[in-house]
């Protein structure tokens, strides 16, 4: 069978991805959503700043109004500041990119198991193919742009 | 005890719709489910139509929905469904395995399962003229497709599968399964013609491991795994193709 019509490639690569998807997530959640203020360090935080920039005091307090006395969240800086970092900043926009690479594949690829479970035509399978992954190539091309000019 | 036995009847030619009848069946615990529907047929309604013929879970032609999962009807007993010290009364549901056309109440429609089967060549493919005696294989060559052997071609584990319920065309996990059984017997040759059957649109790749399958199989075969070998070796295979 003529490899384009085979899915043995994206088989293998949705359990790739899947197992990478593990170790990301984790990492993502911790250093985004859960301990910014340890995973963040940057190199103009350790040389210059000496501190983690921080919410305004009324942006922090309406958190804590919802989410309870205790409730923290990430500053939108701090995670500029990363991505701006002159040292860590290769580290993480790597990150980002292989972490947006890798769902985007394991999304998709789903999404398009998903569509042909219940598209039987030949050819509303292949539209539907074609549509799933030109979504995908355009969140692909406006993540990694983000990523990339994000804090630069 | 007396149970309520519940039988999703449909005649083509009576009724538009399949629907529910009730029977009062007296039975043992350690009846056999499938007695209870003798029971209906040879004293309440000689009109119920299933298949049967060993009644010993070897022929698997009475694969049915029994209380909602896929099981043989000779190998399940009446203890196991309402229990040892169910009460009169207790209910057991019988229905035709899902997603296929049904023929008659709890009788299927087997032509497209059979279909699939026929597709991936369940047959032994050698090249060269055949041996003077036997084709030999070692117990540990034959270890590899031991389980898979054991198959006797039911239907519970394809009927069971939502891939097969989304998409019937999808080749399903009996057809595969033999696929497997004979893609890893070291004396075929035909590996290649069958990985171009199962590796389509609608064949391996719609396997997402649910393991409705491995639950259904009467003969407690891991098809799951075996599925998840042959997917492996479709891979490895298209991966040396395309080098």
């Amino acid at each position: 069978m003529a490899a384009s019509t085979s899915n043995a490639l994206n088989w293998f690569l949705h359990r790739i991805t899947g197992t990478f998807l593990i170790f990301m997530l984790i990492t993502h959640f911790w250093v985004q959503h859960y301990d910014h203020q340890a995973a963040s360090v940057t190199h103009e935080v350790v040389t210059e700043q000496g501190a983690m920039p921080d919410y305004p005091e009324e942006a922090k307090e309406g958190v804590r109004a919802r989410f309870g006395p205790d409730a923290e969240a990430t500053p939108y800086q701090v995670v500029m500041q990363r991505l701006a970092d002159p040292v860590y900043a290769v580290l993480w926009k790597g990150f980002n990119i292989l972490f947006l690479i890798v769902a985007l594949h394991h999304g998709f690829y789903g999404l398009n198991n998903v569509m042909t479970d219940y598209i039987r035509d030949p050819m509303g399978r292949l539209i539907a193919r074609s549509l799933s992954w030109t979504v995908a190539l355009g969140l692909l091309i406006i993540g990694m742009y983000s990523v990339i000019t994000a804090g630069w | 005890m007396q149970l309520n036995v519940e039988i999703k009847r449909y005649n083509p030619d009576e009724d538009e719709e399949p629907h529910w009848e009730s029977y009062e069946v007296p039975a043992e615990p350690l009846d056999s489910a499938l007695s209870l529907l003798l029971h209906v047929k040879w004293h309440e309604d000689g009109t119920l139509s299933f298949r049967k013929s060993c009644a010993h879970g070897i022929c698997g032609s009475d694969a049915m929905q029994i209380n909602g999962e896929n099981k043989l009807a000779c190998s399940v007993l009446v203890q196991d469904l309402v229990g040892e010290d169910a009460e009169d009364g207790s209910t057991i549901t019988f229905e035709p395995l899902p997603s296929a056309p049904v023929i008659k109440d709890l009788i299927i429609d087997q032509s497209r399962f059979f279909e699939k089967y026929r597709d991936v060549k369940p047959w032994l493919i050698t090249d060269g003229p055949a041996p003077e005696r036997e084709r030999e294989q070692s117990p540990e060559e034959h270890a590899m497709i031991e389980d898979a052997t054991k198959c006797i071609m039911c239907g519970a584990c394809t009927h069971a599968c939502p891939s097969t319920w989304a998409d019937p065309d999808y080749l399903g996990p009996a057809a595969m399964l033999k696929a497997y059984r004979y893609t890893f017997d070291t004396r075929d040759d035909g590996a290649e013609e069958r990985l171009d059957v199962v590796d389509s649109p609608d064949g391996l790749w719609k396997c997402y491991t649910i393991f409705n399958c491995n639950e259904a199989c009467p003969k407690d075969i891991d098809i799951t795994r075996w599925l998840s070998a042959l997917k492996r070796r479709a891979a490895t295979s298209q991966a040396s193709t395309n080098a």
